[in-house]
């Protein structure tokens, strides 16, 4: 199935990581609105919590400590599928309509089409897609279900400082271009349908300076794939024309031993 | 009297044969949607992805054992890699001329042994990668990652030997298959093919 | 708070001190945000660097206690640098006023004002007072050059706050201390305007209330009283906490801030006579004038037909307190444990985990013969008697638990700190048996009105008198459902006869001419309509209010504080028809402040209102405020007829920056908490607040203190997250905010980590003098070991939302804190203290 993506009609989110005051009415929206269950959790030492995503916690916010010299900081980084433009669990998932990308651009799953071959995991940029006891697909679906009636997922819905701003992608990001904010995400894996302003380098908040999918897995779809059907019917193609040119190897029967033959 | 016809394979090595050819066919065959969604199609054969999958890691484990069986098997004769065999490399056993070429070929020619060797490394490739790729939650990303491709590679490589094996066990050796359907081959086609052999077997020259 | 959340976008600088608005008011960091987005800057002065920390421009640590010093080098440096509104100070403000020559500063008495009683605790307040002429006016030097000025005398109390000395005692770095006091001061100017959001941290100290005085004398000093962005803002910690203290919740005050009455005060008469200010200054406005209208009005609205003139309206059936009497707080269990209370109603409360020395308070309620707890969930105070170190067999408290419902289950009103009262609507119906509070108290009413009708009883009439038309009535007289328009209606007020609108004579005025019979009556109102606003409230009994302050909100109009309209013609976020604010809408109070004395604004850009003389009234009259609601319809004060100073509530019109109403001194003073690090306060002899009430009984085993105790070497200090709610009943209670903060931690700095061989994620044990608990240890360079002195003080950070009734989250970190408060609202001061810890195993 073809990825393809119409880059205006693209929605998405604009997350202004200066903004974030890690208060995680995010995590908490939306559990409620996927009802998602609870996760089990320890303090370790940490606000941070779950410590990962789950297949219950579609997004959550990373608490980035540091503390140089005297100066100390704190932020906050919401950490979620980014809905590539792009998207390596699109490439790799088999079967069709599991994984797929809705007129907004966003990428989405359908749980019943999920056969749980799990390559998505292997594929995605971000380590986000997560497997359940039901042992299908889970992440972040920028609820789609909200969005089609036009309304802000709910996430966005519940962060109280603007940090997660959802509409028109092209046009969050010509907003922030303005205000002059330094932005993640514009062109990576044909631009992440969530963009960051960020206040460090990427690496602070435990992001690829350059997103791309694995190599690894490029490799297989974009160049073993092909060639390997490539080879196939070439192979056999080789076959055939080696039956008609060379031809078989025939036997000469050979008379003295035995009497008769049969072919 | 003589007869005919000489042994070549026995019961157990045709079963054994048949066996990995038929897990090999069914990996094949569910495993191609998964390879890629030009092929979701044959998930049908299967009532869907789900059970392709299924049916792909039964017949993967399957296969793993039995064809590392059957390489063990053969192991001592696919791997002595003599200067006959390089002989035949050189003459490509032949297959590009019409002209008989007589080459001094055991029980396996050099091509079937590249091929048993290839199928075997490609059994444990895939076997292994085929557990990342199982479980991919247990193991590094990165792992996984290459497992995926090394598993469609060696899909692939494995797939394109099948072919020409299966080309050359049939209609492009007239009378090879009945060795692997009923285990005896004509005197005629041994001398032919395997002269080595002919000769370890019956003693005689070809 | 003066102002409102949303008014938060106005300010020039936000000084968020004492309070964590980020975790603990995530919506309020919206308008702090848009604030930035316009340039503003944001200061943090906390002892940890919290998630408000994280979005200030300034960060200031300091050590937990030590704010007045903090803030008195500020006001010391403001005055040092000229820094202040020198306009807003000489006409606003009693800075011109000269003091008694008897009063002294602490720096002249060895910390303390003149005045004090040591065995007494308290203070004489006589030489506290103004100066007054002949007449009764209060001597003024306009030129603040006078010794003997509030202003002056202001000027020598900080300057012993250097820098120097404020730093040894905070903690707080003296570039970093310089670099707020600068970035404040820069508020001074008349077109900006700095807001000071506080909570609990300023609160919850043995200086509390001084605390907070001192921020209020810095916002009169800088001008920043009654502008847009400016203000006092208390950040309160629950939803409706504003509107239940409106409402009378706390010991002192009947709904409306009206004094309890006491004792000694026999009429209504008298207690008139006591509570209302007098002023001869004919530009004060003197608000509290009011005060016998306020009074009659509630009640008759309490009492209704049973308050009569020949019964002095019923004020004798008014619950009182013996004079001198406190019943705050830690005054309930403390006279509980002493077995003063036979039955206790913990509604919507749980005393177990939030009351500061837990187990003095757990121990308190084995000695009730009952306990009634009504709450969402089961919780620590409810199951007390099963709760760790209790035996149930010796516990002989009978406890009945009244399920609750939440607040989406009921319809009602919630007033926000702002003072916005909005309207709500059920969203579901309540769960199982659970009610609503309002239903509960009902059938609770309903019960207790039977019995004492039936029994008798001492004063039964206290509640047999009680009006309750509150619902459609049957046959027996008995209300099936609480109809809250009705408690609304009540709280609003009726005409209950017909009211005539008679203008009020100026002094010296003569009366018009009596209209002609046949001439329309003018009427304030008919008989049973609803009033308009407090103005129409009467002393003589024609009228009924619930509670003054909210007069206006339910009227003939409709429900105000169901208005949803989203105008804002100002463009400041006042949205005037959203909902409805006490009082009479006005959204910021003292809003004529931020004009000078000829109405006009300080600061154009931002006008909360200003005087157009040209204005045309409906009597002809010309000149009227525009923009939000002002604090009365007169003239500026530049009018010297018809002109009011600003702040009307004050008797004199002024806004009192020598305020010589509290009971630990008329200006704010250093003094350490009651328990704390150090063993000397660097600022004077005198330890601790002298005014402050000690609890030492001997028989008491759980009030102890221990103050420079080697096994209590760190600061403790609690506070909420956000993940939960006040002691975490219903937060602890929902998993998926249980996911987010499973259990008790411990803040403490990597310093003080190594120092006790713990590493982050350890369990440690904390103890103080009263308790002890477990907690993960959370080593965080957010925490930091401050120089106090010539000693490295730590503090260990505490939430206390967790409580040992939610199984594997800890027990309740106030176990720890102790039975000590502030002088004047006796607040648990539960935000500085001393703790020991150690690894766990």
């Amino acid at each position: 199935m073809a990825d393809t993506i119409n880059q205006a009609a693209r929605k998405g989110f604009l997350v202004d990581t200066a903004r974030c005051i890690g208060c995680r009415s995010c995590q908490v929206a939306c559990k409620q609105w996927n009802k998602l269950d609870a996760d089990k959790t320890a303090n370790q030492g940490t606000f941070e919590n779950p410590r990962d995503l789950t297949p219950a916690l579609y997004n959550r916010i990373r608490f980035v400590e540091s503390a140089p010299g005297e100066k100390v900081s704190w932020q906050f980084f919401n950490e979620r599928c980014m809905h590539c433009g792009d998207a390596g669990c699109m490439k790799v998932c088999p079967s069709p309509g599991a994984l797929y990308r809705t007129s907004d651009g966003i990428v989405v799953y359908n749980k019943e089409k999920c056969i749980s071959c799990k390559y998505c995991i292997s594929a995605c940029p971000f380590n986000i897609p997560r497997y359940g006891a039901d042992d299908k697909v889970s992440k972040c679906h920028l609820c789609f279900d909200r969005v089609v009636g036009g309304m802000a997922p709910a996430c966005a819905k519940a962060c109280p400082t603007e940090t997660l701003k959802f509409g028109n992608r092209n046009q969050l990001i010509s907003a922030a271009t303005s205000a002059k904010k330094i932005l993640y995400g514009v062109d990576d894996l044909n631009g992440l349908g969530v963009v960051y302003a960020l206040e460090g380098p990427p690496e602070k908040y435990g992001l690829p300076d350059k997103p791309s999918i694995p190599l690894s897995i490029f490799l297989w779809k974009d160049v073993i794939k092909p060639l390997g059907i490539l080879g196939f019917w070439g192979s056999i193609g080789a076959m055939l024309l080696h039956y008609v040119t060379i031809g078989p190897k025939k036997i000469e029967e050979e008379t003295g031993e035995e009497g008769h033959h049969d072919k | 009297m003589t007869s005919r016809y000489i042994d070549r394979f026995s019961t157990k090595e045709r079963v054994l044969h048949w066996f990995v050819t038929v897990t090999f066919f069914s990996l094949l065959l569910s495993g191609l949607g998964l390879y890629s969604r030009l092929f979701t199609g044959y998930f049908n054969l299967f009532g869907g992805g789900h059970h392709a999958i299924t049916v792909h890691k039964v017949a993967g484990v399957l296969f793993f054992f039995s064809s590392l069986a059957l390489f063990l098997h053969n192991r001592s004769r696919v791997t002595d890699f003599n200067e006959d065999d390089r002989e035949w490399v050189r003459q490509r056993g032949g297959y590009l001329s019409t002209e008989d070429v007589h080459l001094r070929v055991g029980k396996f020619n050099a091509g079937q042994k590249m091929f048993a060797v290839f199928i075997g490394a490609a059994t444990a490739i895939l076997g292994v990668t085929g557990l990342f790729i199982w479980m991919p939650l247990l193991f590094p990303r990165w792992i996984v990652q290459m497992s995926l491709m090394l598993h469609g590679l060696m899909f692939v490589g494995s797939i394109m030997f099948v072919v020409v094996h299966v080309y050359l066990a049939t209609i492009g050796n007239p009378g090879t298959l009945e060795a692997m359907l009923w285990g005896k081959v004509s005197r005629a086609w041994a001398k032919h093919h395997h002269p080595k052999w002919y000769k370890e077997v019956t003693g005689n020259n070809p | 708070m003066t102002n409102h959340w949303i008014d938060f976008k106005n300010s020039d600088v936000i000084l968020i001190m004492g309070a964590n608005p980020a975790e603990n008011h995530p919506v309020s960091f919206r308008w702090i945000m848009k604030a930035k987005d316009a340039g503003a800057k944001i200061i943090c002065v906390d002892p940890r660097f919290t998630r408000s920390a994280s979005k200030a421009d300034l960060y200031a640590p300091l050590r937990s206690g030590t704010d007045i010093a903090f803030l008195g080098g500020l006001i010391n440096y403001i005055l040092q640098n000229k820094l202040y509104f020198e306009q807003y100070v000489r006409d606003y403000t009693n800075a011109a006023y000269l003091v008694s020559g008897d009063f002294k500063l602490p720096g002249e008495l060895a910390g303390l004002f003149s005045g004090y009683d040591a065995k007494k605790r308290s203070y004489d307040v006589k030489s506290w007072s103004f100066r007054k002429n002949a007449d009764e006016s209060i001597i003024k030097d306009p030129t603040l050059k006078d010794p003997n000025s509030v202003f002056q005398l202001l000027k020598k109390h900080y300057g012993r706050y250097t820098p120097e000395l404020v730093s040894k005692t905070t903690g707080t770095p003296q570039e970093t201390l310089l670099e707020v006091y600068k970035l404040y001061a820069t508020t001074g100017a008349p077109d900006k305007a700095g807001t000071s959001l506080y909570a609990m941290g300023w609160t919850q100290h043995s200086v509390g209330t001084q605390n907070i005085r001192a921020m209020s004398i810095i916002q009169l000093l800088l001008g920043n009283m009654g502008v847009a962005g400016g203000g006092i803002n208390a950040l309160r910690g629950e939803s409706n906490v504003q509107g239940s203290t409106d409402h009378g919740l706390l010991f002192h005050i009947l709904p409306g801030y009206m004094p309890v009455p006491s004792a000694d005060l026999k009429d209504s008469a008298a207690y008139i006579e006591k509570h209302t200010p007098k002023t001869k200054d004919p530009q004060s406005a003197n608000w509290w004038g009011n005060r016998n209208k306020y009074l009659i009005s509630y009640l008759k609205a309490i009492y209704g037909a049973k308050a009569t003139k020949e019964n002095d309206f019923g004020y004798s059936w008014l619950p009182k307190l013996d004079p001198g009497m406190n019943g705050s707080w830690l005054m309930i269990f403390d006279n509980m444990i002493k077995g003063k209370f036979k039955g206790f109603f913990a509604w919507g409360q749980n005393p177990a985990c939030s009351g500061s020395n837990s187990n003095k308070v757990r121990n308190a309620l084995a000695k009730l013969d009952w306990m009634v707890t009504v709450n969402l969930f089961d919780n620590e105070t409810a199951s007390f008697w099963k709760g760790p170190g209790m035996d149930p067999s010796k516990v002989k408290t009978e406890v009945f638990f009244l399920p609750a419902a939440a607040s989406f289950e009921k319809e009602g009103s919630i007033t926000n700190s702002g003072r916005w009262a909005q309207w709500r609507y059920a969203a579901v119906k309540p769960l199982g048996q659970s009610k609503p509070d309002a239903e509960i108290i009902h059938e609770l009413f309903q019960k207790l009105k039977a019995l004492y009708t039936k029994e008798g009883g001492a004063l039964p009439e206290q509640l047999t008198a009680l009006t309750w038309n509150y619902g459609f009535k049957r046959a027996d007289g008995t209300i099936k459902n609480v109809d809250i328009h009705a408690v609304a209606k009540e709280i609003n007020g009726f005409f209950i006869e017909e009211v005539e609108d008679k203008s009020k004579l100026k002094p010296g005025e003569k009366p018009p001419p009596p209209p002609p019979p046949w001439a329309p009556k003018k009427l304030l109102g008919k008989k049973g309509e609803l009033v308009g606003g407090f103005a129409q409230l009467q002393a003589d009994g024609t009228t009924s209010s619930g509670c003054w302050i909210f007069c206006q909100s339910y009227n003939e109009k409709g429900n105000m504080m169901a208005r949803r309209v989203k105008k804002d013609p100002t463009g400041l976020g006042m949205f005037p028809e959203w909902a409805w604010c006490w009082p009479v809408n006005r959204r910021i109070i003292y809003n004529r402040a931020s004009c000078d004395p000829d109405g006009k604004p300080f600061n154009i850009k931002k006008a909360v209102v200003y005087w157009n003389p040209a204005a045309v009234l409906p009597d002809g009259k010309l000149g009227a405020w525009v923009g939000d609601v002002p604090d009365g319809p007169w003239p500026p004060m530049a009018n010297e007829k018809e002109g009011r100073k600003p702040f009307i509530m004050r008797a004199d019109g002024l806004a009192a920056i020598f305020g010589p109403g509290l009971k630990d001194g008329p200006f704010p003073e250093h003094y350490e908490p009651m328990e704390c690090p150090v063993p000397e306060n660097f600022f004077s002899k005198q330890m601790t607040n002298p005014a402050s009430k000690v609890f030492n009984d001997a028989t008491i085993k759980e009030d102890v203190i221990a103050t420079c105790d080697v096994r209590f070497p760190y600061v403790g200090t609690t506070y909420r997250v956000t993940e939960h709610w006040q002691t975490g009943v219903m937060t602890r209670n929902i998993p998926w905010l249980l996911e987010l903060q499973p259990r008790q931690f411990a803040e403490i700095s990597p310093d003080l980590a190594k120092e006790k061989g713990i590493s982050n994620g350890d369990i440690i044990e904390v103890s103080s003098a009263r308790g002890k608990i477990d907690a993960v240890a959370m080593v965080t360079p957010r925490i930091r070991s401050l120089k106090i002195g010539e000693r490295q003080v730590h503090t260990v950070g505490l939430p206390w939302c967790f409580g040992w009734h939610t199984p594997g989250v800890g027990d309740a970190a106030n176990l720890l804190t102790p039975t000590a408060g502030d002088a004047n609202t006796m607040i648990p001061e539960t935000k500085a203290f001393m703790v020991g810890i150690a690894r766990k195993g």
